[in-house]
């Protein structure tokens, strides 16, 4: 769409995040402590952590805002403040309610294409792609919470950047907000744009991350694919629910498996693939009614790899609020 | 950013030089055509510039040729009431921005900080010159026709009020400049404290507080001394046309030492905006 990214083709060789070795400290207290990942192109990339992790402030270092003691982060190879138009590099949305009130949405949209050097015609396409509509003549102070997430991307996607960065984006959103936001982002990663979203609620990336960059204490738990990641977490396990428990564990063992009672018919299966299992039990007349792979949620999986990284001790993760 | 980073981030740039200051420009134009504030805060200060102006014309009078007035200066009282307003509108420049957080999308937009502040001080500067020279016009136009029938006539040694007379340009110019040098002063002060009004405060009481400590202090010599160094009474000695041996400063000198302020302060706001986290 605009000239600069035109020239390449596409977006691949531009869409991408580094992260190297950040570390900075508030004070005494440590926010970043060798934070290092990347973002490829074409999926979408969850950031997740328990609040205090490291989030927001690894996303202002990347734009500029914030000074890191010590790594870089690059945007396409380049720093973001040496883009001479950043808007057209990266799009991101930090906070929704970051304007001044008085101005109508149309008019913010304005001043920053302004800022880049894009014409006024380029905001009246955002303001369609965000379905902003008749609201973008209204003040943005007037704008609920979904109005102004909605603002929020229209601005992120003025520049038409190949990487994409949203702080929180499900924050304050109701369900039909939810289902638009994770709308846009599976497009954004479709079209081969690199998308960075960060969120403490692991449930929330559920379906709509393909890739985790997982933090605590300002260091990387975890980088790993979805997929990956929940197979790690379910362990292989199988759940067998049966009315001949104790035969069936004999059989199980017998054949090399761990097994444990997880309730008065249902056992815990590990160490045999669930075919084999249906197998075994079958050949030696076991009744069984169901065998199942146990599936764990992502937010299972997350709560695993948080569990020694989570900042506040005593009060639950999830239940922490900004 | 470490000296060696911001180098190598100037190598690597495509060229954030002018065509960069120009879109910023642009930008802080759209912002503050499109705020509402700005033009009702423009109007506010000619208004009052004006009206003072007016009040001050009408009630000053010259019953003899001896009277000793200086009419110029008179006419153009109301800059030292409209320049609070000035003040008040280029604080709000800066401080608007990180009253709600808009600075992280500004700077954002425009990662070079230096040239968000120039772009800042450039369009607000220009819209209070333009306010500046309507308002200040307007007061002289008004205090020839009030003056004369308070006894500033030919026959006291004053001639009607005109900028054909070298030293009443030279005051209206002055006037003018001093207003623009008073937005630049608010937009450093706001940039380094960056709160509102804190700002506010400490730009008025910068003004207004200094010539108030002048009249406490009883030594001659230390009252003359405050002159010279306070921005509004050494800056504004620029609108003096009669006695110029007897002040404490000379015209030029004096808005000299309202610049000396305002780069100051514009330096010290740019300094800790490019150091600072925003």
């Amino acid at each position: 769409m605009s000239e600069e990214s035109a020239d390449d083709g596409g977006y691949a060789t531009r869409a991408t995040i580094e992260v190297i070795g950040l570390r900075k400290r508030f004070g005494s207290q440590v926010a970043l402590d060798g934070m290092t990942f990347a973002v490829r192109p074409g999926r979408v990339t969850g950031f997740v952590g328990p609040n205090g992790a490291g989030k927001s402030t690894t996303m202002r270092v990347i734009l500029g805002l914030d000074a890191a003691e010590e790594g870089e982060a690059l945007v396409g190879g380049v720093p973001y403040r040496g883009l001479r138009r950043p808007l057209r590099h990266l799009g991101a949305l930090l906070d929704a309610s970051a304007l001044q009130p008085g101005r109508t949405a149309r008019n913010h949209l304005l001043w920053l294409a302004r800022s880049q050097g894009l014409p006024a015609g380029r905001v009246d396409e955002v303001v369609e792609l965000a379905g902003l509509g008749p609201a973008a003549r209204r003040k943005a102070g007037g704008f609920s919470l979904g109005m102004r997430q909605r603002l929020g991307i229209a601005a992120a996607l003025l520049g038409d950047p190949p990487v994409v960065m949203l702080d929180e984006p499900f924050n304050g959103l109701d369900p039909d907000g939810i289902v638009w936001m994770r709308g846009v982002l599976a497009t954004l990663a479709r079209q081969g744009r690199a998308v960075l979203v960060s969120s403490h609620l692991m449930g929330e990336l559920e379906g709509t991350a393909d890739h985790l960059v997982v933090i605590g204490r300002g260091r990387v738990v975890a980088d790993t694919g979805v997929a990956e990641l929940l197979a790690a977490a379910s362990g292989g396990r199988v759940v067998l629910r049966t009315s001949a428990s104790a035969q069936a564990a004999r059989v199980l063992r017998d054949a090399g498996a761990a097994v444990v009672a997880t309730g008065p018919d249902t056992l815990g299966v590990t160490g045999l693939p669930d075919e084999r299992i249906v197998a075994l039990l079958a050949r030696d007349g076991v009744p069984f009614s169901q065998v199942s792979a146990h599936r764990a949620t992502l937010e299972e999986a997350y709560m695993e790899l948080t569990r020694d990284a989570v900042e506040y001790r005593g009060v639950p993760a999830g239940e922490v609020t900004r | 950013m470490s000296l060696l980073n911001s180098a190598r981030t100037a190598g690597r740039t495509d060229g954030a030089g002018r065509g960069g200051f120009v879109m910023a420009l642009r930008a802080e134009w759209t912002k503050l055509r499109t705020a509402g504030g700005a033009g009702w805060l423009c109007l506010l200060a000619v208004a009052l510039t004006v009206g003072v102006g007016c009040g001050t014309a009408r009630a000053v009078r010259c019953p003899d040729a001896g009277c000793g007035q200086d009419a110029v200066r008179l006419a153009m009282t109301g800059v030292t009431v409209g320049q609070a307003v000035v003040a008040v509108l280029a604080v709000l420049v800066v401080s608007g921005e990180y009253g709600t957080g808009m600075i992280r999308t500004t700077l954002t937009a425009v990662p070079n900080r230096l040239a968000v502040l120039g772009a800042k001080a450039t369009v607000v500067t220009t819209v209070v010159l333009a306010s500046g020279t309507v308002a200040v016009l307007a007061s002289l136009l008004a205090a020839r026709h009030i003056l004369p029938g308070n006894g500033f006539t030919e026959a006291h040694g004053y001639a009607p009020l005109s900028l054909a007379d070298g030293p009443t340009l030279r005051a209206a110019v002055g006037s003018v400049l001093y207003l623009g040098l008073i937005a630049g002063l608010g937009l450093g002060v706001a940039t380094a404290v960056r709160e509102a009004g804190t700002a506010i405060g400490i730009v008025l009481g910068l003004l207004y507080l200094f010539p108030v400590v002048g009249q406490v202090v009883n030594d001659p010599e230390w009252q003359d001394q405050l002159q010279r160094i306070a921005p509004m009474t050494a800056g504004l000695a620029v609108q003096a046309t009669v006695d110029l041996p007897g002040m404490p400063i000379g015209p030029w000198e004096g808005l000299g030492v309202l610049a000396a302020w305002t780069t100051a302060a514009l330096l010290v706001g740019g300094l800790l905006l490019r150091r600072r986290d925003a």
